[in-house]
């Protein structure tokens, strides 16, 4: 019992009227939730029904061809190592593959920065320019870089330039997306803090925005060369040089000997790659 | 001219939707005093000031800076008049990977054209030289190169208030700037202000939890409750009474 007697009044510790156990309330939209998971579980269902369909998704078939990858794996086993016919140019053109990956990296940086800050919301000047970069960025991420990659072939020939250009394309996109995302989610205060000491906005960016985003940039490229170097493999296959081109050539003219070699090579670069720029970016968060 | 206070806040009304923040604030800081604010969570104390330094946007009422009403002013006016006041946070605010100095440059963002503040690489030396000055005036010189997140929690607020002596600010508000400091830094941040007040003659306004640190250090005290001013006096003519009003509570003797 508590006891009342002045202003020190203090409760009792011992809590004697409070029952030991009580009902649960019922959670309100319980039913509601149940018939939204039906729904859902009913639309991927259905989906998936019709995707095996016309995917022709059969493990049946893939069982019966085993024959054909035997064989496939018989012709490619042992790889073609002749140092002047295959393995010389096989890494030659890796190192070209390399190249074109960086480069459509780092040439993207400015157009990436340029549309990151016009289409994040904490930094952008206006509405009407935020969505016209928000597009922008949205067009370059949607279009793949084997149709860039198809269409530059077509301006400037064959070869890497055109590859260099197709990433340079994509990549704009799609880190101009991730590198706005970054900047949006930065503590605001310092920004409040700079613009009540009169800093416009170009200032504020330079010396709020930008210098807390510093390692997810840097991280985040690092994300997109690596993606981009494995891309270029593929923009290879349609034509934009480097290792990809010859892979493309040796599947053409059934010299699986010689494409085990290149894909052997490839994998090195890539494994290379991944594991030096996830060292890079465990430093930088570090 | 020289008797307009440097800070005349009067009438000063704002609503966030249907609540109601502060009903006709009056605030008064004379150049070289110290005013603390103490009010409970939400009496509107720092929404006040928010709108001093242009945060917040008043409803009705009058702030004028030196005898100038900001209220009729706008555009590069309106910004330059309120450069005249600077604003230190509870959270601090400061750019936690650039140096110390870098910080307490940007105060000067202001008053700078884009081909000196672009990029720090492009402050003029004279503006270093400043920073170096204003940091000194906080006792933290020595740190001026150093990544603000490897400075406590103390010296990031006295960084703060450094980059507000680098605007050049004849007014000081703090927000709670000692909310989140052990007593020992809490103690000297509030010493500084108290200390810039006196020497430099800057008009003081700080936001603070703090009855006894308020009593140590404020000309003035003003007590707010529910976004009036309940009192303002010196702080011995403040009773425990008074502050416990505005806090609410109904006081609980310790056996």
């Amino acid at each position: 019992m508590t006891t009342t007697t002045g202003p020190d009044a203090r409760p009792d510790f011992e809590d004697v009227g409070r029952p030991d156990r009580m009902p649960v309330p019922a959670r309100p939209g319980r039913s509601r939730l149940m018939t939204v998971g039906v729904i859902v579980s009913t639309i991927l269902v259905v989906a998936h029904v019709f995707a095996f369909e016309a995917t022709d998704f059969s493990p049946g078939a893939l069982v019966d061809g085993w024959r054909g990858i035997a064989r496939f794996l018989g012709e490619a086993i042992p790889p073609d190592l002749t140092w002047s016919t295959v393995l010389k140019p096989g890494l030659e053109a890796t190192l070209v593959t390399l190249w074109i990956g960086l480069l459509g990296t780092t040439m993207s940086i400015p157009f990436a920065l340029v549309l990151a800050v016009l289409g994040a919301r904490n930094t952008t000047p206006n509405a009407f320019v935020y969505q016209i970069a928000r597009s922008i960025l949205s067009f370059f991420r949607a279009v793949p870089d084997v149709v860039f990659a198809l269409i530059f072939v077509t301006a400037v020939g064959l070869g890497p330039f055109a590859g260099v250009l197709a990433l340079i394309c994509h990549n704009t996109g799609v880190m101009g997306k991730l590198w706005s995302e970054a900047m949006e989610e930065i503590d605001q205060g310092p920004v409040e803090a700079l613009r009540t000491n009169g800093a416009g906005r170009v200032q504020v960016v330079s010396h709020a925005v930008l210098p807390a985003v510093v390692p997810q940039f840097v991280g985040l490229m690092l994300y997109r060369f690596d993606v981009n170097v494995r891309s270029s493999l593929v923009l290879g296959l349609v034509g934009a040089g480097g290792v990809g081109f010859l892979i493309n050539k040796s599947i053409k003219t059934f010299q699986f000997d010689e494409m085990l070699t290149y894909i052997l090579i490839v994998l090195v670069l890539i494994v290379a790659v991944d594991l030096a720029s996830a060292a890079i970016r465990r430093r930088l968060t570090a | 001219m020289s008797a307009d206070p440097a800070l005349q806040i009067t009438g000063l009304e704002k609503s966030f939707g249907a609540r109601r923040v502060l009903s006709g604030v009056d605030l008064r800081v004379e150049a070289g005093e110290i005013v603390a604010i103490l009010g409970a969570n939400g009496s509107g104390k720092s929404t006040a000031l928010r709108c001093v330094v242009g945060l917040a946007q008043a409803d009705a009422g009058e702030i004028r800076m030196s005898g100038q009403d900001l209220t009729r002013l706008s555009g590069t006016e309106l910004l330059r008049a309120r450069r005249k006041a600077a604003m230190v946070f509870q959270q601090i605010h400061l750019v936690r990977r650039r140096t110390a100095l870098a910080n307490v440059c940007s105060g000067a963002l202001g008053r700078l054209p884009l081909s000196k503040s672009a990029l720090t690489t492009l402050f003029p030396n004279e503006l270093r030289e400043e920073g170096m000055a204003c940091l000194d005036r906080v006792g933290l010189a020595d740190r001026a190169h150093d990544r603000v997140s490897a400075l406590s929690g103390g010296q990031q607020q006295r960084v703060a208030v450094a980059r507000a002596l680098c605007q050049r600010a004849s007014i000081l508000l703090a927000d709670e700037p000692v909310a989140a400091l052990d007593p020992a830094a809490s103690e000297q941040v509030l010493a500084l202000l108290a200390d810039l007040a006196r020497r430099q003659g800057l008009a003081v306004a700080a936001v603070l939890h703090q009855p006894d640190l308020a009593r140590r250090h404020a000309d003035r005290i003003v007590g707010v409750l529910d976004g009036r001013v309940l009192f303002d006096r010196p702080p011995t003519a403040v009773s425990d009474t008074d502050v416990d009003r505005l806090y609410g509570v109904a006081r609980l003797a310790v056996a």
